[in-house]
């Protein structure tokens, strides 16, 4: 059963055409890896789904609601996590606050505590830090947390890997692995070993198109596809 | 060499926590000379007054700078979140003061504006049923859609010929026995009287259903308008019940406005005078919140545009209120608690604070206990009550991260244009209450709000536009720096090679602040508290 379905979407950012028939399908429950290059469109993909780049045409369906009119607060209300790519940490909130933030009803981030420090032990140290004191590191924690703090059906994640040590990457990989036991993932990730090993399915975004979708496992083997549209 | 190692080694935590100072202040070095700088400035000046005066001078400083920082603060708080720079602040002070005046001279005409307004917002909150209506026009061919125009001018015009007919008891701005101005010294004098009710016009039912009616039919006009985004929503029981809570509000209103009148007029000054900073400041918030819905929102995307717009509705402001108040500018009698004289006068200490006189004397100044105390007191509270909102609750938290990235405070599923409205209505209220606390001491111009809004920004600029406390300090920069201006222009600086002592008159006043501002921009280009640009 498929949780989030894109079909044909165009995005317009100013005069700029930057989707031009995006279609994708997540089931529900898996991870799936969303690949292309370096200005492709896989972030304003998220953007879109998420209503802040809105959708010109085609349809965004999240569990069976036409979400592409839908203010992005109401669309993110309806369960879905954003971990951009640039972590967006508030730099006034401490940490606790960055997390507290993401409430949507109260006592959300206290009923979530053991999941998230289960996950990122770091964190609970650093709780009453303010957010830009933290490093890359702890900062791509604290936002992947942030999403977690209210029930999302979907985990929105851009870029988890970037700028990491890959001893923390290996972290974000396990946690990102653990978390999928209860929550659908959308990822967007450059890292293609990363991205191999997390996600079960795959969508190819090229120059604002979805070129190519299927099954991880196939795409591994396809040496002439990764060469041609992640340029590896 | 050794000793210093082995306190290193035992005390660690505040070894760290000096390093920690060592480091703040590395990085604040430029900051901390330009207050050393401050201070100094500040003491040389003082050096020239003689001790029971300056005690004064500075009290007046912080009193000058208290109203300054309630426009300041609203102004950045309204930058700060949304970029936007509302050059109507000024107005909305202004405006505040002309209201506060109202409600605390004339009562009774407050009442007979606010009943028809009332009803005319009540099918405001009929919206999501007005859409429906709004989307059928929208749909038709372009020629038909100018429909949209003759419901606004239609309703409106409705609205306007009904609150003609509606039985208004106002002043003449054109006879002088009620004008404002001699209402003002009514009020000193104790001999105000509320006005005769006037015949009626219709009765009040017709009024009512006509505006209600103008109202619906401007509310349909303005559905009609394409907003992103909304989607068709039902009419909820919320809804209905704000509907029917301003017509009964309006109706009660109505039905008891002679007794209320009565009442109002019986109470005492003080009481009648801290009615009006609230409600003043109420009218001022709705007001902030409706032009940030109506003329900011479908703007944000173009600066230059909500400057232009902000600007037009200052200057709307003023001729308004020009056409309503009249030309001359007036005075606000001040409220008894702060007026008193005679035995007992000037009291002593704090406690003169609650005496009732005009003045006390503390540390050997005479102070007033209207400008000096009670306004002191009032920005004081102001700045510990919006630090604890921005700090303590989770709008304040919503604030503070959509300063950065309302973006992302969006994706969070937070409505943040909901918080963009609460926080131009705060900011409004600000500016509003700051304008009813400076009338009684200032008196009322339709200009008073351009001279502060400026003297605001140039405070901001000090303190740093990016920063709430940084208004706070900018505006008391600015307060003390005049006041010691004025202060030496009555007793004149001793310079070398003068052989009279340099007094500053008093164009250096204002010229002063422009002046610190200056020189601390040199040093810090982003004010005292502000972060550069990222």
């Amino acid at each position: 059963m498929s949780l989030l379905q894109l079909n044909d979407v165009h995005t317009f950012i100013e005069q700029f055409h930057i989707l031009e028939g995006v279609s994708l399908d997540v089931p529900e429950g898996s991870i799936v890896a969303l690949l292309g290059r370096n200005g492709a469109g896989k972030t304003t993909t998220l953007k879109t789904i998420l209503g802040l780049t809105p959708a010109r045409s085609g349809s965004v369906v999240f569990e069976d609601t036409d979400i592409k009119d839908m203010r992005s607060f109401d669309i993110a209300a309806m369960g879905i996590g954003y971990v951009p790519e640039h972590r967006a940490i508030f730099a006034d909130l401490s940490v606790e606050e960055n997390l507290r933030i993401a409430e949507r009803k109260r006592g959300d981030l206290d009923r979530k505590e053991e999941l998230i420090f289960g996950l990122f032990p770091d964190l609970r140290r650093l709780i009453h830090l303010p957010g830009t004191s933290l490093s890359g590191g702890q900062q791509q924690m604290l936002a992947v947390a942030r999403a977690l703090v209210p029930d999302n059906r979907l985990l929105q994640i851009d870029e988890p890997s970037e700028g990491l040590a890959p001893v923390l990457i290996e972290q974000m990989m396990e946690a990102i692995a653990r978390l999928s036991d209860t929550t659908t993932v959308l990822l967007v990730e450059q890292n293609f070993i990363v991205a191999s090993r997390l996600g079960q399915s795959y969508v190819i975004i090229e120059e604002g198109r979805s070129v190519q979708s299927g099954n991880m496992s196939d795409l591994v083997d396809d040496q002439e596809t990764i060469q041609r549209y992640l340029g590896v | 060499m050794t000793d210093s190692k082995q306190i290193d080694q035992i005390e660690s935590p505040s070894r760290s926590r000096n390093r920690r100072i060592a480091d703040v202040l590395k990085r604040n070095r430029a900051r901390a000379s330009v207050v050393a700088f401050l201070v100094f400035l500040f003491a040389a000046g003082m050096a020239g007054i003689e001790p029971s005066k300056w005690f004064s001078t500075v009290m007046q400083g912080l009193s000058v700078g208290a109203l300054v920082f309630l426009v300041a603060s609203g102004f950045q708080l309204i930058f700060g979140l949304m970029d936007v720079l509302n050059l109507a602040h000024g107005e909305i002070f202004m405006l505040g003061a002309y209201v506060g005046w109202t409600i605390y001279t004339r009562f009774d005409t407050f009442i007979d504006v606010l009943i028809p307004l009332l009803v005319v917002s009540a099918p405001f909150a009929l919206m999501p049923l007005w859409r429906r209506y709004g989307a059928r026009i929208s749909g038709l061919a372009r020629w038909a859609r100018t429909a949209t125009w003759g419901l606004i001018v239609s309703g409106a015009a409705l609205v306007v010929i009904a609150i003609t007919k509606f039985p208004l008891v106002i002043w003449d701005p054109d006879n002088y026995a009620s004008t404002p101005v001699n209402m003002s010294v009514q009020v000193d004098l104790g001999t105000l009287a509320p006005l005769p009710a006037e015949s009626f016009g219709w009765p009040w039912v017709v009024s009512f259903l006509l505006l209600f009616l103008g109202g619906t039919v401007v509310a349909v006009g303005l559905s009609a308008f394409r907003r992103q985004g909304i989607q068709p929503a039902p009419v909820t029981t919320r809804n209905l019940a704000t509907v029917a809570g301003l017509l009964v509000a309006a109706l009660v209103l109505y039905l008891v406005k002679g007794s209320l009148n009565d009442w109002v007029f019986g109470l005492s000054t003080t009481w009648r005078f801290f009615m009006a900073v609230v409600v003043s400041a109420m009218v001022g918030a709705a007001l902030g919140a409706l032009i940030e819905i109506a003329l900011i929102r479908p703007l944000y995307d173009r600066p230059i545009y909500t400057l232009m717009i902000t600007l037009g509705v200052g200057f709307v402001i003023i001729e308004m209120v020009r056409e309503v108040w009249g030309r001359p500018s007036f005075s606000m009698a001040r409220p008894a608690a702060f007026n008193g004289s005679g035995e007992g006068c000037p009291a002593e200490g704090i406690g003169g604070f609650f005496s009732g006189c005009a003045t006390f004397v503390m540390f050997g100044s005479r102070l007033r206990v209207y400008n000096e105390g009670f306004i002191v007191l009032m920005g004081i509270l102001v700045l510990v009550g919006v630090t604890l909102l921005l700090k303590k609750t989770r709008i304040g938290m919503t604030i503070r991260a959509g300063v950065q990235d309302p973006e992302m405070v969006e994706a969070l599923g937070i409505n943040v244009r909901r918080v963009f409205t609460q926080v131009f209505a705060l900011g409004s209220g600000l500016a509003a209450m700051g304008g009813v606390l400076a009338a009684p001491s200032i008196g009322l111009s339709a200009e008073m709000g351009a001279t502060f809004l400026l003297t605001a920004i140039v405070a901001l600029a000090i303190g740093g536009l990016t920063s709430f406390p940084g208004a706070a300090a900018g505006a008391l920069l600015i307060g003390l720096i005049q006041q010691v201006i004025i202060r030496l222009g009555q007793t004149g600086i001793d310079l070398p090679f003068l052989s009279e002592p340099f007094k500053p008159s008093p164009t250096l006043v204002p010229a002063a602040s422009i002046i610190l501002m200056v020189v601390i921009l040199l040093i810090l280009p982003s004010g005292l508290f502000g972060r550069g640009e990222r």
